[in-house]
């Protein structure tokens, strides 16, 4: 290709523009699931899809989106007390440990996002945002409390009752959909506030895909 | 269990003056609806005072619109119009400036043709479509616009396109505050590219808003008075009615 010719990178899966600024995890779970790995997927540098996604100008665009989830995140679960605490410099490390594949780095400051206090049985709401691809709703995403007001912990099944009932088949129905974290399936009956505590990913939200139960 | 930080306490919400909630017949101002609700300015309060500024917007032909989704009671407000753009060159004393005049359609077909000032030069002018959006974002409970521009061909404005048409005074707040830049980001609802000015100050600039309207026992309509201060930055403008309006619903 020509030098003039080349214009902004993206990516493409069987037609489908990838957004950059969505967990690669949750983009493989969304589309791919059921395919073999490695993830095939088309190169683009020319035709940039304007009204499909976000340009991505550089590095600091991708870090300036993570730090607005993790904001985001927090605001959920602590009114964004414990983000706003932080100094700059943590808010940096953050991003750098995620960059630099540094675990500890980033637990380092991260744990300190999952803590809540000890009179609570967890955090306000649970930062969460459910995909489908047969939906015109790029995600939904609802206030939904981790806790009910008689102190029962609520559980997958009972955010995806509330927030998306057709996911979930009636209990003597057939299974019609698969409800997936990080490539896998948690029961259910999982409470929610621990898969907030250990299935986040990097950016503090859950994000869940609802795919349709493969045949085969 | 996590270990428990002492964080601090929650911020108190701005007490209620009853004289508010009750009126001889008139509608419940929009804090008699924020006590129903745990939240300061909730989703229903959100539908509330958009559903009064779309009333007003109505009267006076604004051209906002509500928005519902499918299958929910969420909603949005949104408001298109059009506006040339166009390129002058100006001389004025021998320095000429380049200059971008962006004008309402209306306005634009009754300009003056008066040169005794200065010599203009068009090189061209466009069409330029501007979608406004006035979403609820449940994370922040604040309301937040989104918001995009293109040709009439479909080409989107860029960024810097955009930043060109914002007014120098608030150029430079923007760039001394990067939490109230302007980003683009998806679109919650429609997953296209929009650009949209940042939430998490918003409940700073409006809780003293909120509290003098109370001082002053004048009511406010939350949405009005958060439009006007955030939408022309953007190239956004409320006619004064709106205020009459929010303090002639009570």
């Amino acid at each position: 290709m020509r030098q003039e010719d080349i214009s902004e990178i993206w990516f493409e899966y069987e037609g489908t523009p990838l957004k950059w600024h969505y967990p690669i995890g949750l983009l493989f779970d969304l589309l791919a699931s059921s395919s073999a790995l490695p993830w095939n997927i088309t190169v683009h540098f020319k035709s940039f899809p304007e009204k499909d996604l976000l340009h991505c100008p550089s590095k600091d665009a991708i870090e300036a989106h993570f730090m607005s989830c993790v904001k985001e995140a927090d605001a959920l679960k602590h009114k964004s007390q414990v983000i706003n605490e932080m100094q700059k410099k943590d808010h940096k490390q953050l991003w750098m440990g995620l960059q630099n594949d540094r675990f500890d780095q980033f637990w380092a400051i991260n744990r300190k996002l999952m803590e809540y206090p000890a009179e609570e049985n967890g955090f306000r709401y649970i930062p969460f945002r459910i995909y489908q691809t047969t939906t015109e709703r790029p995600f939904i995403q609802k206030l939904f409390r981790p806790v009910a007001a008689d102190g029962q912990l609520h559980t997958l099944g009972d955010l995806l009752k509330d927030v998306c009932p057709s996911a979930v088949a009636p209990e003597d129905g057939e299974k019609k959909n698969q409800v997936m974290i990080h490539g896998i399936e948690p029961m259910l009956e999982t409470p929610l506030q621990w898969l907030s505590e250990h299935l986040s990913y990097p950016d503090n939200f859950l994000h869940i895909s609802i795919i349709p139960q493969p045949t085969d | 269990m996590g270990t428990s930080p002492r964080l601090p306490s929650p911020m108190p919400v701005a007490p209620p003056v009853l004289g508010w909630a009750t009126g001889s017949g008139a509608e419940r101002s929009w804090l008699s609806f924020s006590m129903e609700e745990d939240e300061f300015f909730g989703e229903k309060t959100f539908q509330h005072c958009c559903a009064e500024f779309i009333r007003h917007s109505q009267q006076i032909g604004d051209g906002w619109e509500w928005r519902t989704l499918k299958d929910s009671s969420e909603g949005y407000m949104c408001k298109t119009h059009f506006q040339i753009k166009s390129e002058t060159l100006m001389s004025h004393s021998g320095t000429s400036a380049c200059v971008q005049t962006c004008l309402p359609i209306e306005e634009a077909l009754e300009l003056p043709l008066d040169d005794s000032e200065v010599t203009e030069t068009t090189t061209g002018s466009q069409v330029i479509k501007y979608e406004y959006h006035v979403l609820y974002s449940c994370s922040y409970q604040v309301p937040v616009l989104y918001f995009r521009a293109s040709f009439l061909d479909g080409r989107p404005l860029a960024l810097k396109d955009i930043w060109e048409g914002i007014h120098e005074c608030y150029k430079t707040r923007l760039l001394q505050e990067p939490w109230d830049a302007i980003t683009q980001q998806e679109h919650p609802i429609l997953g296209q590219p929009f650009f949209v000015l940042h939430p998490c100050k918003t409940d700073e600039f409006m809780t003293p808003v909120l509290k003098n309207s109370q001082k002053i026992n004048r009511s406010v309509n939350y949405i009005t008075s958060w439009l006007s201060v955030v939408g022309p930055v953007v190239g956004l403008n409320l006619p004064l009615s709106y205020a009459r309006a929010a303090s002639e619903d009570e």
